[in-house]
Parts: structure tokens; C-alpha cells; sequence
């Protein structure tokens, strides 16, 4: 056992009575001394290394077994490991998933495993019971057909969600950017891989990961070492394996020059900026400790570091900016990141490099050092409250052969870190002038972000941080005039312009009613929408099993009303002057927006693609008031679908994505009758649509 | 045979001494000014944990200033007569410490945990918040904008987030838990520096507060220290006299007590220097600060509410609420261990058969919210993406009415018990979650050591217990029902 000073201030404290001067801060008593306990280690007769650490203060021990072989690699199938973690504790050839939750929660206890660990905490007294459990789970985990299908469901909806998510996209490019190949931390999960992965792959990663050969077995609780033993052989020492896979990995790309990445966010208020660059250092360097100093005053945690200092408390950019070291024998690397408005997007790149220079360029303050390595201390002595810590040490000491009085003199070598020292660390390590500059965003903000980039080319990457793929257009010989005609002919069935405009205007009344399904809320949804001569007006959505409307608008030539379902239940706003004004200029009795674009003025040809076989024309407009993207297939000149840019309450825009299928003709008309709107994970399916012309409709539906 | 009797016997002398280390020892004593102190040695890692807890939370708040509360865990970590501005957060970072303050409607927490030789300074710290801190317009302006964006970041901008405070409006029409701790920013936009400071005269008083500590400490050096810092804090409104000697002007004060300021002295402030200063300060010694607690008992709902919030959510949920007994009452443990059959693990019963079985919901869960009033029970889900809200909300009702009705299974009655005298003991496994504990049950209970005795609360309940008492909190004709829908 070795003892260690936590603090250099060493002052008696003398307490006198009577008058109390408040305005004097206390001075620290004696330094305590920190006892850090070394744990009992010992080997199984099948090679796994036991880390037991004794604490008797609560009835309860907790085992974790974790697999020493290195990450196996996924490519194609990146998404494996998720499945090994999600479904090891599914079944086994002796329990169903009911029978390991049945029993697993009636001791009371905690188990959870990722793709290369399994762990358990309970009471000392349910420890047959739960170490049965661990050990089914770690040996027979069989990966039934039925789980496989239920969690990749649920791995479908987690990816929908990724792409809604700015943190977790600039988390992805991050990993793809720092590590782009031949390394564990830049294998993500995308659809694509989703859809490849078998029930088959899942099986051969977990017998591959798991193995006793080179395993760790830690336990850490209310257990004496002899105890530990006895258990640990008759448990796991039976078990028999194949040698632990081992791998090198890429040690990260190193950016020549700064490297702007931008992955588009439409419609985002924030931009979610990473600075980050690989570093080269192992665990256990002796510069490490330096080093992890050098990051915690730049930004490691706490008020008092200069990432908060500059663009928190003194710009007010953000309200939060934080780096963070990781030193890992797969890869290290150093980031910086935080959430910024768009319009200073640019302004809080400009210092998040100024840091990066500035701490390579001159030494830190006296009282930033003080500060900041007693922030450290202090928080590595209340780290060792945790029996897991001391267990954790021990197996970091093992797992990266690090000096074996590492832990142990942590605080000595943490409290000997000079200003020198952080220079110097910081000058060897970090590369202000080759940065990964990740920027998450609005498109709005990329063109304030070339200037960061070497060669002034910036990269696009998708949400899972895969180089995105560029819409190529290839080039049409219509004008935006021809194609809209076209468009117009196709859908009035006439030969010219002139004759459809005529049929149009010979439309007095339309009706369209149908049934609509929201993802996540299919009680069915009704819609409902009337026109007639004159702009009147009338449309609704409604559950007719809850027997309310969800929305209504109606409209005449003389004044106008919406409602919705408020929190508080229903609230009806009448138009104002300005909303119904526009409300007439866009009302159309057969629902067309380019009527008044048949010019072709303000109308922008994109060109001509390829989708799913079809080969499409694509325009440009404004329809309403927002950018509309329109796809009309190149034969038909019927519309396939189009993009609206729509903007939310909150004031951010979103992509609102519209599909048009099934076309039948009313009266000469083509209508599409199921249609898909599709925005962020939200999508509503149409179906059922049934459109009439010229009916008689009921007077009391424009009625208020 | 030998080798066995002797393994069991030393397996009863562990077993015996385990016993003996689980208790939780404390010592606990009223100082003369009115505060309550508990304290817990452990001198196993060199931390303490020094902690105060104000017995006022969102309840005390009056209707149109609600927030105040909460407001103040920001605004007492902004400075002191002796701390300047920003300050408390960096001496505490700075001495190797950490800190920390939450608010629930029944009581206001603050604590730091610091190296163990830095235990004045804790005590130090505390003391300062309490006799003396800055209630100001500077402190107030900053902290008003810092509060929105914790309710933007928290709240607003959470899905599901808000079906706590909209269940809350709606089961609680009398009792102020018809609002939550983070209150109103139009309230608090609205109040005065006045309105602040009337709140810290009011609540901020030692006979309202509770420090506790735990930690590597001595005993003994510790109640030196606390007289030190704590007893020397004036009693009743003579802390508001003191507050005045600091703060008011020489008229104001002579105004205001109708002697001089001048005859005080803050550090020796039993000791004024006239005759007349001395008999103010005797009588606002004696005069005791009223603090308002609430008195209305809300009456039982006598129908269905029922409500549609649309919410930044892509998957609908639902979610019931329920009046609940207050907490650590014998209702309130039965009823508990009915939520957590219903919901407590992957093997209870919402989760088996809504979420994997039916596969209608990818959540489902149920809870008491721990108040000290009678409060709120909630069941809920979370749609599953093919699922309907109909057929969701049939499936929790068959598991609701088959609770109030069945007697739930003996081996499940064991497994909750089992799964508490686990969580028993992990509650308390960190000096700083034995210091709040340790205080929460003196603060409410009056029984501090409810922390070694809980568990035998829940040996009494019987399975008829349970089932009766899920029928009398559970009807499914009185609860409100809020549906949560994309918007």
C-alpha cells in the first residue's frame, strides 16, 4: 500500500472563538493521505487474469469480464458489434429472453454486456445465482431469428433518428475524419450497412470476441481474495476457447494543411463545430499526464479553462465549449467542439484556431496551472470513493502495460507539471495548422467556410460520415417555359396550352376526401378538402376515432379562418387581412402553383436524372412562398415528386419531401390518388384518395 | 463435516460483521439558532461532503411569482458579502472540490464534496449563502437569462419533457403542485429585486435549514467547527437584522428600528454596543421568521381529463396520471411496489407484454413522484412506430385493472422485495447520496435514521396490501390522460 500527499498545502488549523472574521477564507487543514489499494491479481487455469479488489462497506459484488482481444473489424457489415451488445442477453440454448429478465431481476440484480464484456452487480448473497446468468449469457448466447428481426427495427428507427440528430452526425464525421481506415472508431452503422447484416454475421463476431484466452475477470466488492478464487476457478475456469484475435490498426489520417468538413443540416439555427486532429501516443506515455494538463486549461471541464473563458464568458458565442483528450492504444486524438449560431459560425472557428495556436506559442499563467491541476486532483481523489475505480486502475495497468505504480503516483507526477511542461507538450503534440475543422450546419454557413480550408475545397460528408454523393444533372434542351407546359398538358390530358387553361377554368367545385397515416400514430386520420368558384375554401384533417378535428382552414372572398388543436384543446384564428390576401393569390380550384409561371420567369431548370429506373426533369420555383424543387417524369410529364423548403414555428427550415403515385383520370384530369409526405423521421402516407368535379357541394362548408 | 461447520460458522461471523458495517451511523443536534445538523463519519476515502437543504421548494412559492424557488439555487451561487461575483464555483474548483444545487417543489439542495482537509472551507461556504449572500439586481438579471435557457435546454426542447408539468396543471387545482420548480418566466421577468429579497429573509433562515455532512471527518473538530461558522449565525429575525446592518443605509436603518446602525457589530453580533441596540437585537432574536407552508388538500378528481399535446416528438406517447399518497406514508410503499411491478425491469409487466410482446410501445413505464404531499403516480408509454393509440392504451388499462384486481404473484412480490434491499443499499454506496439522504429523512420525516430502516417499511405490506391500494389510487375513470402527438 502506498501513501501519497494529496495537496502541498500543509497548514494546522487553529480554531478561536468569540469574534468571527467572515471575510476570511479558511485555510486547508493537514493534507490527508490518499491510500490507493493495490488489488490481489491471479490466473484462472485457462489463462484469465483476475483483478479482485476487497470493499466491505455494502453487501454487494459485482464481476466484469471483459474479452482481451482487439476489436475485430466490420467493413461492409459496420454495425455488427451493435447487434453482439443489443442481443447477447436474448437467449441462450438453456434460457429464453422471459426466463434471463425473469430471473436476472428477481435477485435484484444489474447485468449488462457490450460486444466484447459482459457485467454483473448484485448482492453478495445472489451471487450463484447471478454468476449462473453471466455465465449462460457469455457461453450459449444463441442470437435467436425472432430478436434479430424485432432489434433491427429498432436499429432502422435509431439511424431515422441519427439523421435528425446534429450531435450524433458530427460525432460521425468526427470518427470518419480522425479515422478513415483500418480502425475500429471510424466503422459506423449506416442503412445500407444495416440491410447487409445477418442473424449469421452476428453469430461469428461473438464467437470470435468471446474467449477465455487473454481474458480479464475483475471483481470488485464484499468478497475476500480466497473467496474470489475458489469462485472464479469453479466458474470460469472451465471454459475453453479459440486464441484471441488480434489486430494493428491505422493510427488515424493526419490533415496536411487544415481540412474543412461541412455536413449539411438544412434548416439548422446552430452550427455543431469539431476541431480535431490525431495524436501519436499510447497509453502510458510519460507525456500524458502533461499533456491531459495542456487540455484541461484549454478546455477539459470547468469554468475556468480558455475555450469557456473566450467564447462563453467573453464572446457569449456558446453556452458551452469543451476539449477533450483521448488516449487509447486504437487511435488517440485531440477535440475540440460546442453548439454556435449561425452568424457567428465563422467568428467561433476563427477562435476555437486562435486557442490551438496559442497555447502551442507561449507559456500558461501560474494561476491557470494551479487552478486547473487542483480541479485534477480533486476530482482523481473523489474518483476513488468507487471500488470500480481502483479495479478499473488495475486493469488499465494491465491492458497497456503501464508502469505498475502508475495510479499510485499519478498525483505526485500530476502536481510536478510545469508551465514548461504544458509548452512543451503542447508545441510536440498539437498542429494548429493541420486541423479536421467539422462543421454540422445550415448550407447558409458554408460559404464563410472556405477561407479555413488548405486548398479551399471543402468536403461534403452524410449524416454516418461517408463522403456524401453529389447529384449529377445532366443537361435537358427544354425551356423552363416547355417544361411546364408540357406538365400542363400531360395533366388536363389537352394538346395545348390555351385548351388547357380553358378546361381549367370550366372546373366550378372540387372535392377530395382520403385517409391519412401518420408513422408512430395510425389511428386513422381523415382529410378532407373542398373548393368552389369564388375562392372558397375548406380543408381538414380529423380522427374520426377520437372525433376531432386535428386542423381546419376555411376561406371565402371575404375572410378566412384556421384552427388546430392548442394545448389547451382547440383555438380558431381568423386570418388576417395580409393572410387571406395571400391565401387568394395562391387559391387554385385544381390545386396547380405554376399557372402563373408558364413564362418561365423565376423558374430555374436544374436538368435531367435517373431514379429507381425513371428518368426525371427537374425544375425550380417558389410555390407559396418556399422553394420548391418539382421532379416530373421525362415521359409523362406527370409530376413524381417534389421538395419544399418549409419553415418550422421554432424558425428553422426543414425539407418537406412529397411523392405522387397511382394517377387516375377525373374527367379528363390526372390526379394522383396515394401520395407520401415525408419531413425529418416523420413521414404521412395518403391513400384512398377520391377526387369529383363539378358536384354540387354543400354551401354550409364555407359557413364559419 | 468438520470443514464445512467451520466454513458456515465464519460465513455467520462475516455475515454478522457485515451487519454491523451496513448501519449508518450519525450523530444529529440543534444548534440555539434553530438548524439542524447531522453527521456521518466514514473515513474510508479523504472527501466530505458538506451539504445544506432549505425546507422550501416550489410549493411555498406564491401563485404569480412561481420559479422563485429554483431561481434561487442559481442567484446564492452568484456571491457574498465575502465572495465576489463568480467566485464560489472557482474556490471550490480551484481547492480541488465540485458543487452542486437542485431544487424539487419541497426543498432546495446545495452541496459541495471537497478533499477532506478542506472541510472550513465547505463550512465556510455554506455559511456565507445562508447569513449573508448578494440578493441583487446584477446577480438576478444574469441568472434570469441562465434559468431560460436551462428551461429551453431542459424542458422546452426535450421530447416528452413537458408531460410532467402539464400533468401536474391538471391533477393540482388548489395545491401549488399545480405548478413545478421551474416556474413561470414571465414571473420571474416580472418580479422586483424586493420580491427576491423578501424570499431570502423568508426561507433562508437557520430554523429552515439542515446541514449535513459525511465524509472523512472527526466528530469532535467537526462541532467546533460548526459552532464556529453555524451558532454564530443570529436566531429568528435577528439574521435579517444582521442582513440589515450590512445592507441598509445609516437613515434606512435608523428608520427602520429606530436605533443606530453604528451600534452593531457583524463580528460580534450578540454584542451591540447601546442599550437600545441590544434590547433590538433581544426582541428580533425572540421573534421567530413565519414560514407560509401550504395548507390545501386538493380534492379527488371525479372524472377523466383528457388532452392532446403536440410535442417535437416523432413516436406518440401516452400518459395517465394519478393523485398519489405523500411520501413515507403506508400507501405511498404500496403503492410503490405496484408501479414497480407494473414496470420495474425488463421482466415486469408493462415491458413484457407491451413493449416485446405486443410490441405496441417502445417504452412503457411507471412511477410515484416522491413528494411530501400527497403527489402524482404516472403510467405511461411510448408508441412503437407501427403501433395504435387505441390498442396501446387498452393494453396498459388490461395491466392497470389487472393489478387493482388480481393479487399480483408470489414470486413477483418476492422479486420487488429483492430488487429493493438491492437498491437499498446502492442508494448509499457515496458519502454525497448519504448526506442527502441523511437529510431528506430528518427534513421530512422527522426520522433521520429512516436510512438504516426503510427496508422494514416494505416487509409489513402484504399482497392484498397491494392490490388494494393500486384500486383506491388507480381508477381509470379519475386521472388525466394526456396523448403527446407529433406536431
Amino acid at each position: 500500500m502506498k501513501k501519497i500527499i494529496l495537496s502541498l498545502a500543509v497548514l494546522g488549523s487553529m480554531y478561536s472563538f468569540g469574534q468571527l472574521d467572515r471575510s476570511v477564507q479558511p485555510k486547508a487543514g493537514e493534507a490527508p493521505q490518499i491510500n490507493i489499494a493495490e488489488p490481489a491479481t491471479f490466473e484462472l487455469s485457462n489463462g484469465i487474469k483476475v483483478i479482485v479488489s476487497e470493499n466491505h462497506r455494502q453487501p454487494k459484488v459485482a464481476f466484469n469480464l471483459v474479452m482481451g482481444g482487439d476489436p475485430i473489424l466490420e467493413g461492409p457489415k459496420a454495425g455488427v458489434s451493435d447487434f453482439v451488445s443489443e442481443m447477447i442477453m436474448s437467449g441462450t440454448s438453456n434460457r429464453t429472453k422471459d426466463q434471463i429478465d425473469a430471473e436476472k431481476d428477481f435477485i435484484g440484480a444489474y447485468l449488462s454486456a457490450s460486444s466484447s464484456s459482459v457485467y454483473l452487480s448484485c448482492l453478495t448473497k445472489h451471487m450463484d445465482k447471478g454468476l449462473e446468468l453471466m455465465l449462460d449469457i457469455t457461453m450459449n448466447a444463441n442470437f435467436p431469428e425472432s430478436e434479430f428481426e424485432r432489434n433491427k427495427k429498432l436499429f432502422e428507427s435509431g439511424l431515422l433518428s441519427a439523421k435528425s440528430s446534429p450531435g450524433e452526425m458530427a460525432s460521425n464525421a468526427e470518427r470518419k475524419a480522425l479515422f478513415p481506415n483500418n480502425n475500429p472508431y471510424g466503422e459506423i452503422m449506416t442503412e445500407e450497412s444495416l440491410k447487409s447484416i445477418t442473424r449469421n454475421d452476428v453469430l461469428a463476431y461473438f464467437n470470435m470476441s468471446f474467449t477465455p484466452q487473454d481474458a480479464y475477470l475483475v471483481i470488485v466488492g464484499d468478497i475476500t481474495v480466497e473467496e474470489a478464487k475458489e469462485m472464479a476457478e469453479a466458474k470460469f475456469g472451465s471454459w475453453k476457447g479459440e486464441a484471441a484475435h488480434k489486430a494493428e490498426f491505422n493510427k488515424g489520417y493526419f490533415p496536411k494543411g487544415n481540412r474543412v468538413i461541412f455536413v449539411e443540416k438544412p434548416g439548422a439555427v446552430q452550427s455543431v463545430i469539431t476541431i480535431a486532429h490525431p495524436i501519436e501516443m499510447m497509453p502510458g506515455n510519460p507525456d500524458q499526464i502533461k499533456l491531459s494538463v495542456m487540455n484541461k486549461i484549454l478546455g477539459g471541464g470547468g469554468f475556468g479553462t480558455r475555450l469557456m473563458q473566450n467564447l462563453r464568458e467573453d464572446k457569449a458565442y456558446t453556452y458551452g465549449a469543451y476539449s477533450n483528450l483521448s488516449v487509447d492504444r486504437y487511435g488517440s486524438y485531440i477535440s475540440a467542439s460546442g453548439n454556435f449560431r449561425n452568424d457567428v459560425t465563422d467568428s467561433a472557428i476563427v477562435q476555437f484556431l486562435h486557442e490551438f495556436t496559442n497555447i502551442t506559442e507561449g507559456e500558461v499563467t501560474d494561476e491557470e496551472l494551479e487552478l486547473n491541476k487542483m480541479s485534477m486532483s480533486g476530482s482523481f481523489a473523489r474518483s476513488l470513493e468507487s471500488p470500480q475505480t481502483i479495479a478499473r486502475f488495475a486493469l488499465n495497468t494491465y491492458r497497456n502495460n503501464l508502469p505498475a505504480d502508475y495510479y499510485q503516483t499519478y498525483l505526485k507526477n500530476l502536481m510536478a507539471v510545469s508551465k514548461a511542461d504544458v509548452l512543451e507538450v503542447a508545441k510536440k503534440y498539437i498542429t494548429p495548422n493541420n486541423l479536421n475543422i467539422i462543421v454540422v450546419g445550415s448550407p447558409d454557413v458554408l460559404d464563410k467556410l472556405k477561407k479555413f480550408d488548405a486548398d479551399g475545397k471543402i468536403e461534403m460528408f452524410d449524416a454516418f460520415g461517408n463522403v456524401s454523393k453529389k447529384v449529377e444533372y445532366t443537361a435537358v434542351n427544354m425551356t423552363a417555359s416547355d417544361i411546364l407546359g408540357n406538365a400542363l398538358k400531360a395533366f388536363t390530358s389537352t394538346a395545348s396550352v390555351e385548351e388547357a387553361q380553358a378546361k381549367i377554368a370550366g372546373v366550378k367545385t372540387y372535392a377530395m376526401t382520403g385517409e391519412a397515416s401518420m408513422s408512430g400514430a395510425p389511428f386513422a386520420l381523415a382529410i378532407k378538402e373542398y373548393m368552389a368558384e369564388g375562392k372558397k375554401y375548406y380543408s381538414s384533417l380529423s380522427i374520426p376515432a377520437m372525433g376531432m378535428d386535428v386542423q381546419k382552414e376555411v376561406f371565402t372572398a371575404e375572410k378566412g379562418m384556421t384552427s388546430g388543436m392548442g394545448q389547451a384543446g382547440p383555438v380558431t384564428t381568423e386570418m388576417t387581412a395580409d393572410e387571406l390576401a395571400e391565401k387568394h393569390a395562391n387559391f387554385n380550384i385544381v390545386g396547380l402553383d405554376y399557372l402563373d409561371l408558364l413564362n418561365g420567369e423565376g423558374v430555374k431548370v436544374l436538368g435531367a436524372l435517373e431514379e429507381d429506373g425513371k428518368k426525371l426533369i427537374v425544375v425550380q420555383y417558389t410555390s407559396e412562398g418556399n422553394q420548391k424543387t418539382a421532379y416530373f417524369n421525362a415521359e409523362t410529364f406527370l409530376i413524381e415528386k417534389s421538395v419544399v423548403m418549409v419553415e418550422l414555428p421554432d424558425g428553422s427550415q426543414a425539407e418537406m419531401l412529397n411523392t405522387f403515385n397511382d394517377y387516375t383520370a377525373v374527367d379528363g384530369f390526372m390526379f394522383s390518388t396515394s401520395r407520401k409526405q415525408v419531413m425529418g423521421p416523420q413521414a404521412v402516407t395518403f391513400s384512398n384518395i377520391v377526387i369529383t368535379l363539378n358536384e354540387k357541394l354543400d354551401e354550409g362548408l364555407f359557413k364559419f | 463435516m468438520k470443514r464445512i461447520l467451520t466454513t458456515s460458522l465464519l460465513g455467520m461471523a462475516t455475515l454478522f460483521a457485515n451487519a454491523q458495517e451496513k448501519k449508518i451511523d450519525f450523530v444529529e443536534y440543534d444548534l440555539a439558532n434553530g438548524m439542524h445538523v447531522i453527521l456521518h463519519e466514514d473515513n474510508t476515502t479523504p472527501i466530505v461532503a458538506v451539504s445544506v437543504m432549505y425546507h422550501v421548494g416550489s410549493k411555498n412559492e406564491n401563485p404569480d411569482r412561481t420559479g422563485f424557488a429554483h431561481f434561487f439555487e442559481h442567484l446564492l451561487f452568484e456571491g457574498t458579502q465575502n465572495i465576489g461575483r463568480g467566485e464560489y464555483s472557482e474556490i471550490v474548483e480551484k481547492n480541488g472540490g465540485t458543487l452542486n444545487a437542485n431544487t424539487s417543489q419541497d426543498r432546495t439542495y446545495y452541496y459541495e464534496i471537497l478533499p477532506s482537509n478542506q472541510l472550513e472551507l465547505g463550512l465556510w461556504l455554506e455559511s456565507e449563502r445562508l447569513l449573508h449572500a448578494k440578493v441583487e439586481n446584477t446577480g438576478i438579471e444574469t441568472q434570469r437569462e441562465v434559468v431560460k435557457e436551462e428551461k429551453r435546454q431542459r424542458v422546452d426542447n426535450q421530447p416528452y419533457a413537458s408531460f410532467i408539468p402539464e400533468s401536474f396543471k391538471r391533477l393540482f387545482k388548489e395545491h401549488p403542485y399545480n405548478w413545478v420548480p421551474i416556474g413561470s418566466m414571465e414571473h420571474l421577468d416580472a418580479a422586483q429585486e424586493e420580491d427576491y429579497v423578501n424570499f431570502y429573509r423568508t426561507f433562508y433562515v437557520p430554523s429552515n435549514a439542515v446541514l449535513s455532512i459525511a465524509g472523512d471527518i472527526d466528530i469532535k473538530e467537526t462541532k467546533a467547527l460548526i459552532e464556529k461558522y453555524f451558532a454564530t449565525i443570529p436566531a429568528g429575525e435577528a439574521i435579517n437584522l444582521y442582513r440589515d446592518v450590512e445592507n441598509l443605509s445609516d437613515s434606512t436603518f435608523q428608520a427602520k428600528y429606530g436605533v443606530s446602525r453604528a451600534d452593531f457589530n457583524t463580528q460580534n453580533f450578540a454584542k451591540p454596543s447601546s442599550k437600545e441596540a441590544k434590547k433590538v437585537y433581544k426582541t428580533s432574536k425572540k421573534t421567530d421568521v413565519v414560514i407560509p407552508r401550504p395548507s390545501a388538500t386538493e380534492a379527488p378528481l371525479t372524472a377523466n381529463i383528457v388532452d392532446t399535446v403536440y410535442d417535437n416528438i416523432t413516436l406518440p406517447g401516452v400518459f395517465f396520471s394519478y393523485h398519489a399518497p405523500a411520501q413515507n406514508t403506508e400507501d405511498s410503499y404500496t403503492l410503490q411496489m405496484a408501479m414497480d411491478i407494473l414496470s420495474s425491469g425488463a421482466s415486469s409487466r408493462l415491458n413484457k407484454e407491451i413493449v416485446e410482446k405486443k410490441e405496441l410501445a417502445v417504452q412503457s413505464f411507471s412511477f410515484i413522484y416522491p413528494l411530501e404531499d400527497p403527489g402524482m403516480a404516472v403510467v405511461a408509454s411510448i408508441a412503437s412506430k407501427d403501433a395504435s393509440i387505441d390498442s396501446l392504451k387498452a393494453a396498459m388499462d388490461a395491466e392497470i385493472t389487472r393489478i387493482c384486481t388480481e393479487l399480483v404473484s408470489e414470486e413477483e412480490f418476492q422479486k420487488i422485495k429483492n430488487q429493493y434491499e438491492n437498491s437499498f443499499y446502492s442508494s448509499n454506496g457515496r458519502i454525497a447520496g448519504i448526506a442527502e439522504n441523511l437529510a431528506n429523512n430528518y427534513m421530512y420525516f422527522n426520522n433521520t435514521n429512516l436510512i438504516n430502516s426503510e427496508l422494514e417499511a416494505y416487509e409489513k405490506i402484504t399482497r392484498e396490501d397491494i392490490m388494494r391500494v393500486a384500486k383506491k389510487y388507480l381508477a381509470t375513470n379519475a386521472r388525466v390522460e394526456l396523448y403527446y402527438l407529433p406536431k
